[in-house]
């Protein structure tokens, strides 16, 4: 036996000997150790609620329910009076509607906005850089009731520039029409969204080393190539994780639906969350239902989550 | 029609009435006696409680006053919950769900059978004073708050829907006096867009909502003589029925048709439109509720106050009327202290007034559902500045209750009912489906909505 491997055998002993609360915890049990708070809170904030809502969509619950804290169990049915409402489909093919429209814009967007956030040689990109960030501090219903404002038929903004422009004739009823309500909610929400993503890419392009597109430069790579074989392939899991949660949060979209158009004209703006606040929270008060759709509509965004990691990390890899 | 004005009770007789004498002392401004201290308002309940608590949607700082008259009276704390109309029911709902005390709410009429069937609301019978409420109040009110002969709420105020039109914007399309027909309306609008007095020449309440939107709807199938469901509760809305054709005719003045509509009346509500019209842009305002004279009439709002007259339906001139109502929550802390606190808010206060009322119809154009408020001088002077109070009790003798020309009101399920009706509607107006298509599909939803209530 050396020196060392006696010395390794003798401090095994000695914390073999020494209480189990003195002992060093080995890498993994210290990993547990560490992430219990974190995962404290996620349950608390997370699961048990994820749980709850999928308990209530299995139960009768109304108002009165809700207060004598009985739940009469009802199966499957909030399921089935789900599937069977029309509006909810409506609702969904809306919500799809909007995501890919905002998505793609909000991808495209930020990492054109990255890009011209790197050119330190332009001095109002440093100006840009800060009022990028302004739309993000804005609280979503104000948001909602400023482009509301910007809208309005015969007095907004939008309208009146427009109009002294000569762009138009006649003014655009713009969250008023069924044609254009749609994008005129997804405006707004771009707008305020937008600056999340374009603060991940402006990171992950800074992260991006130099001397590759030096390299590039040397061997006569137009800016183009240089974009198309270097930047976005660097960029690739920055736009995984700007589609992940861009997707979500533009599930859930409620804000911008509430102070602009409440659904209108007609169902042309109907999304998911609004189906869900309008099912749960309007009489006659179906909160199971209500819990149903929620539920239904976090599967299809786990599902698009799975799919973005599944298509993109495997071309990664 | 409604009681007050259908019934032969003359002046001389409500004034025989302790109720009428009270309200119309107070009007008058009449000190009063120690009679009114032993009746049932006056009284102090002999439970004891810290504070008291109603949960409402928002007008002006009423609730602000009354509150601070209860605690003066009373010396009982009242708290209170105050959210916008749209907003109240979800307010009310989350906060009857989540377990909190409320002593007093408010509905409408249209939410009202869905709170009741929630077991929201306590039934007032056997209440002190109850009875007295309920011989003073008027038809509408009958209608909306006693439910299977049980008294289930309070009125807090009452409206019809009627007609208004901007005075000088008439003139010189050299007009002697508004539509008196339905076709005599369109050739105005037609008229006025033709000679540039304005682009669009009628502004709806179109606007999503329980009783706007559908409540321009059912005003005009009303004065026409039709209904949406018969007594037996049936749909009178196939084809040729008055309601399919009144809704041809309406989407016929939006963009698609004759191109007459002001397009931003499918955002407006009741105050919103009178906003909008005081704008000065529109020639008429469609059926709304009477009170917005105060808001277009008002020359701290309008740039045209004093120029906008109101006006009947055309016909026999027959519209509605509703009542809204003011409820004991089941969920109270105190019942006889609940029961104070909503005599004030709907009821009389501790001086036997009808102070709320009576204040709602001076600061603000509204009616009341009691009949002893309706036949007092506090009506006439308290609506005076806006408008023409005789006219306007005119056309209120001609009111229907929005239930006898919508009798699903009375059902949990006209809620979800009036949300498709929202929608199919609007679809309509914007020429994305026509009238019967739009009504094939009301029809159809009629199951869904039973369904959804159930």
């Amino acid at each position: 036996m050396t020196g060392q491997a006696a010395e390794t055998a003798a401090g095994a002993h000695t914390a073999a000997r020494r209480p189990f609360w003195r002992r060093e915890l080995s890498v993994g049990w210290l990993a547990f150790f560490m992430n219990v708070p974190s995962m404290a809170v996620l349950f608390g904030v997370l699961a048990y609620p994820i749980y709850y809502a999928g308990y209530l969509s299995l139960h009768q619950v109304g108002l009165a329910q809700m207060r004598r804290g009985v739940f009469p169990f009802y199966g499957l049915q909030n399921y089935a009076n789900l599937f069977e409402d029309p509006l909810f489909w409506l609702a969904l093919k809306n919500t799809m509607l909007f995501t890919v429209f905002v998505v793609t814009v909000e991808v495209a967007a930020a990492v054109a906005i990255g890009l011209l956030l790197m050119q330190t040689s332009v001095w109002t990109s440093r100006v840009t850089r800060f009022l990028m960030l302004l739309p993000y501090a804005v609280p979503p219903i104000a948001n909602g009731l400023i482009w509301s404002f910007i809208y309005n038929f015969k007095f907004g903004f939008l309208n009146r520039v427009l109009l002294t422009l000569g762009v138009v004739s006649e003014p655009i009823n713009w969250s008023g029409h069924a044609d254009t309500a749609l994008i005129a909610v997804a405006i707004p929400y771009i707008w305020r969204t937008l600056p999340f993503a374009v603060l991940l890419v402006y990171a992950a392009l800074q992260g991006i080393n130099r001397d590759l597109y030096e390299a590039a430069a040397v061997d006569g790579a137009s800016a183009w190539r240089r974009f198309w074989h270097i930047t976005l392939p660097m960029l690739r899991p920055i736009i995984v994780v700007i589609l992940i949660l861009r997707t979500s949060f533009a599930f859930a979209v409620f804000e911008e639906i509430l102070a602009i158009t409440q659904g209108g004209p007609g169902d042309a703006t109907w999304v998911a969350a609004w189906y869900g606040y309008k099912v749960s929270f309007a009489p006659p008060f179906n909160i199971g239902m209500g819990a149903a759709s929620a539920y239904v509509l976090a599967l299809i965004v786990g599902l698009f989550a799975i799919a973005y990691v599944k298509l993109f990390y495997r071309r990664m890899a | 029609m409604d009681d007050l004005l259908r019934s032969t009770l003359s002046r001389r007789r409500l004034l025989q009435t302790a109720a009428g004498a009270a309200a119309l002392g107070a009007g008058a401004g009449l000190p009063w006696g120690p009679g009114a201290m032993a009746q049932g308002w006056a009284d102090r309940p002999k439970s004891k409680v810290d504070k008291v608590n109603f949960v409402v949607w928002t007008y002006g700082d009423i609730y602000t006053k009354i509150a601070q008259k209860f605690e003066q009276d009373w010396g009982v704390k009242v708290d209170s919950t105050i959210s916008s109309f749209n907003d109240h029911p979800t307010k009310l709902a989350t906060m009857f769900a989540g377990g909190e005390a409320i002593d007093v709410s408010q509905s409408s009429p249209f939410s009202f059978p869905a709170f009741v069937k929630q077991g929201m609301v306590e039934p007032l019978t056997g209440l002190p004073g109850i009875d007295e409420y309920v011989k003073d109040f008027t038809g509408f009110t009958k209608e909306v708050a006693v439910i299977d002969g049980k008294p289930m709420g309070l009125p807090y105020f009452s409206a019809i829907w009627v007609w208004n039109y901007y005075e000088d914007m008439l003139a010189k399309l050299k007009v002697d006096k508004p539509f008196a027909t339905y076709e005599e309306f369109i050739e105005h609008c037609v008229k006025a867009k033709k000679d540039g007095l304005c682009r669009y020449p009628v502004l709806w309440v179109a606007g999503v909502g329980l009783e706007q939107l559908p409540g321009t709807w059912y005003a005009i199938v009303a004065n026409k003589g039709g209904r949406f469901f018969d007594k037996d509760g049936k749909h009178m809305l196939g084809p040729g029925s008055i309601a399919r054709e009144v809704l041809k005719w309406w989407a016929n003045t939006f963009e698609k048709g004759l191109d007459i509509s002001d397009p931003e009346s499918l955002k407006l509500q009741f105050t919103t439109s009178a906003k909008a019209f005081g704008a000065g842009n529109n020639l008429y305002r469609g059926p709304n509720h009477h009170y917005g004279l105060n808001v277009v009439n008002d020359p701290a709002q309008s740039p045209i106050a004093g120029k906008v007259k109101v006006h009947g339906f055309p016909g026999d001139g027959r519209t509605i009327g509703v009542t809204h109502v003011y409820f004991l929550n089941s969920a109270n802390r105190d019942k006889e202290w609940a029961w104070k606190l909503l005599q004030y808010l709907g009821g009389r206060t501790k001086d036997g007034a009808y102070t709320q009322a009576v204040n709602l119809a001076k600061d603000a154009m509204l009616g009341s559902g009691y009949r002893s408020v309706m036949g007092s001088d506090v009506i006439k002077t308290g609506w005076k500045p806006w408008g023409d109070p005789d006219a306007i009790l005119g056309m209120w003798e001609k009111a229907t209750y929005i239930g006898e020309v919508c009798n699903s009101v009375y059902q949990p399920w006209h809620f979800p009912w009036t949300d498709q009706l929202n929608i199919e509607v609007q679809k309509c107006l914007t020429g994305q489906i026509t009238a019967d298509q739009c009504c094939d599909n009301l029809i159809k939803g009629i199951d869904d909505a039973k369904r959804k209530a159930r």
